[in-house]
């Protein structure tokens, strides 16, 4: 920030305070990705940043300095301001990497935040990862901006007359694609020699639609207001829990297939087998009910359907966000979900 | 009136004061001018020289200086590395100590919602005292601040005052890492304590006295590491305890429990909780050379006069510390369990074995 800046370099005490700061950076790393094996190689024998005064420190209050490695999501946002905060002023950020400059390889994510939204950044490092010379060369930067108080960019780039018409470049669009007829078959009729998978589907043709994908694998379709019952039915059979709770987002028919894979720990001819309990829902009003004062397992799995697809499991007392951050935009995973696209001002 | 005060306390000054052949013209130049002769004759004055100058505040901050510095330049070249160099590289980044000095100074100082406030600022300053208190009775040859024959015995109860001070450190700080740290700190002190007194007590029992004159004098011939070698091994061990340096950096494992009770400080204050642990290690060095390794005995100018005595005594300490911080990058850190286990157990029996050999030489001697 540049009031910093102007406090390390102000005052009669000016070159005593400027001359610490800059011979004494020492750097919290906020590790979130592979930048950190960069950082380490940085600060080891084969580089040593110790030489230029910076020692890397594990604790915020004694600290002076962030370098933030990696991809910030909305969860870690919180952290990074969080120790932005506990660090006593003046303070620096430098942030490495791609991800952390516009999203690197997460570009275009639900979840990402730039770090220069949380924190006031002094240096970005571009790489993926950067060079240990290249974050090195970063902390050189900011040392040679509180010597000269303003900040250069450390290379600098000939210029190239634009050829006439040629188009400019643009950003590369999101690699999500809608599309039109999408074909998603859950249960796909398979022929194995499976003799009590035969004898099992038999029993289970009472409750629904009982059809054997693979060996020890069994996609059981109910309707939506049969859920429950056939859930109480599985569970006399010996089927004790809920491995995974799927949702499937199917715009063109206006429908999610809701899958529930439901597996047993107590009988043991049943242990292997997985029955893949499914439905339809209408994607409109998207209501199916809780299954988890049936089977408890399937309580978080459901929590965390309603964070990604805002489907609503009744019964399930949970409401509001689970796992994602509380800001995160509404129901991300759906297909048509789209991020508030960024706009570039000027020419 | 001014006037005989001035003159009183010029003779009380010249009446005892540091005779340094070598610096005598100077002196003499400097006596004739009023005001700036009372000046010198204060800093001349033996009792103001030993707590002051040698082997006092003002060499201590020198060798605060140089041992941080010479730490991580020591454990840089173990790990292959550098250290400290570009902040001035004519001298290999000696002064790099005072760069991270000043930018604490300059740095802001959160005192938390949830600290202490009077005690949270206050006790890094308070813990000075038991730190400076030592210093007014360590002798070096002439120079000494409090002549008194129970100096040893009032610098181990001086030393066991600090940390009661972190310990309080810890509290006011209130939080869990700070906590944690805190009865850690409190543990280690009754395991390091007591095969500590025991090991002084047969020094004092072997000299038979607590006169560090005297301890030094029996010194001439063979030095106290060698009368009683156990008590020499014990001692160093603890004083790595004590002033909880790695393989028993226990209360501030950093990497655990983020520095323990210092975790809340920053700025000034921090920099003043962190050479504590430092200043303790000069302290116990000091009293180390003094019972083991002849004091102020070795060499002697006919020009530094009066200064052989305290420079041999400083010159003898930092080369024990150097030596001590090596085992720092050597060395992993103990578990707590472990060095409980190790310090009730191995040395309460060795400083008993210690004791045993003092009480009999010092029957002999």
């Amino acid at each position: 920030m540049e009031e910093f800046t102007k406090f390390v370099r102000g005052g009669i005490l000016g070159p005593i305070k400027k001359w610490g700061t800059k011979w004494s950076l020492w750097p919290v790393h906020l590790v979130t990705a592979c930048c950190g094996a960069e950082l380490a190689h940085a600060f080891a024998c084969g580089y040593d940043g110790e030489r230029i005064g910076a020692l890397n420190y594990g604790i915020a209050r004694q600290t002076n300095l962030i370098i933030v490695e990696g991809a910030i999501t909305r969860k870690m946002a919180r952290v990074l301001r969080i120790t932005w905060e506990q660090m006593p002023d003046p303070k620096f950020v430098i942030v490495m990497g791609a991800c952390g400059l516009n999203g690197g390889i997460f570009w275009n994510g639900y979840n990402l935040v730039k770090p220069s939204e949380v924190v006031p950044v002094e240096f970005f490092i571009p790489g993926c990862p950067p060079t240990p010379e290249a974050l090195l060369r970063g902390i050189r930067q900011l040392q040679i901006k509180l010597d000269k108080g303003v900040a250069e960019n450390s290379l600098t780039f000939s210029e190239i007359a634009l050829e006439k018409g040629k188009k400019p470049k643009v950003l590369p669009v999101s690699p999500k694609v809608v599309s039109n007829a999408p074909s998603i078959v859950v249960a796909v009729k398979k022929a194995v020699d499976w003799e009590f998978g035969k004898q099992l589907c038999d029993r289970l043709k009472a409750i629904g639609r009982a059809v054997i994908t693979a060996k020890n694998r069994i996609a059981l379709k109910v309707e939506v207001e049969n859920l429950r019952s056939a859930a109480m039915k599985l569970k006399d059979l010996g089927f004790d829990h809920v491995k995974s709770v799927n949702v499937i987002d199917v715009p063109n028919e206006g429908k999610f297939i809701v899958e529930f894979l439901i597996s047993s720990y107590s009988v043991k001819e049943l242990m292997p087998v997985l029955v893949n309990l499914y439905t339809e829902i209408s994607r409109k009003e998207p209501k199916i009910s809780s299954l988890s004062d049936i089977f408890p397992s399937a309580d978080y799995l459901e929590r965390e359907m309603q964070d990604f697809f805002g489907v609503n499991f009744v019964g399930n007392p949970w409401k509001g966000k689970f796992i994602l951050a509380p800001d995160t935009p509404e129901f991300p995973l759906r297909k048509d979900f789209k991020l508030e696209a960024e706009s570039y001002v000027g020419d | 009136m001014i006037d005989e005060i001035l003159a009183t306390l010029m003779n009380v000054f010249r009446s005892n004061s540091m005779q340094i052949p070598l610096i005598q013209p100077i002196v003499d130049y400097l006596m004739q001018i009023p005001l700036i002769n009372i000046l010198v004759a204060l800093i001349l004055w033996r009792p103001f020289f030993a707590v002051v100058i040698m082997p006092g505040l003002a060499v201590l901050l020198l060798y605060l200086l140089y041992i941080v510095w010479f730490e991580r330049k020591l454990t840089a070249r173990i790990q292959w590395r550098v250290g400290p160099l570009e902040v001035a590289r004519p001298i290999r980044g000696a002064i790099q100590a005072l760069a991270d000095g000043l930018r604490y100074f300059f740095q802001e100082a959160i005192v938390h919602r949830d600290a202490h406030r009077p005690y949270f600022v206050q006790l890094p300053i308070l813990a000075f005292i038991p730190i400076l208190l030592p210093i007014a009775f360590i002798p070096a040859g002439n120079a000494v601040g409090i002549k008194t024959p129970y100096a040893i015995q009032l610098i181990v109860a001086f030393l066991a005052l600090i940390p009661i001070t972190i310990i309080a450190i810890g509290w006011a700080s209130n939080n869990r890492f700070a906590f944690v740290g805190s009865v850690r700190e409190a543990l280690m002190y009754v395991a390091y304590e007591i095969p500590f007194i025991i090991a002084v007590i047969s020094m004092i029992y072997l000299y038979g006295s607590g006169d560090p004159y005297v301890a030094v004098e029996k010194q001439s011939l063979v030095p106290g590491a060698i009368l009683n070698p156990i008590a020499f091994l014990v001692f160093l061990i603890t004083m790595l305890m004590a002033t909880s340096r790695l393989p028993f950096e226990i209360p501030e494992a950093d990497q655990e429990i983020a520095f323990g009770p210092f975790v809340e400080y920053s700025g000034m204050l921090f920099g003043l909780v962190m050479v504590l642990a430092y200043e303790k290690l000069y302290i116990m060095t000091l009293l180390f050379v003094i019972l083991f390794l002849g004091g102020w005995n070795g060499f002697y100018f006919e020009p530094l006069g009066d200064l052989n005595a305290p420079l041999c005594l400083f010159i003898k300490t930092v080369v024990v510390i150097s030596i001590i911080a090596i085992v720092r990058s050597m060395y992993a850190r103990y578990r707590i369990d472990q060095t409980l286990r190790y310090s009730f157990s191995w040395l309460i029996a060795f400083s008993m074995v210690a004791l045993g050999i003092g009480v009999v030489l010092g029957w002999i001697l």
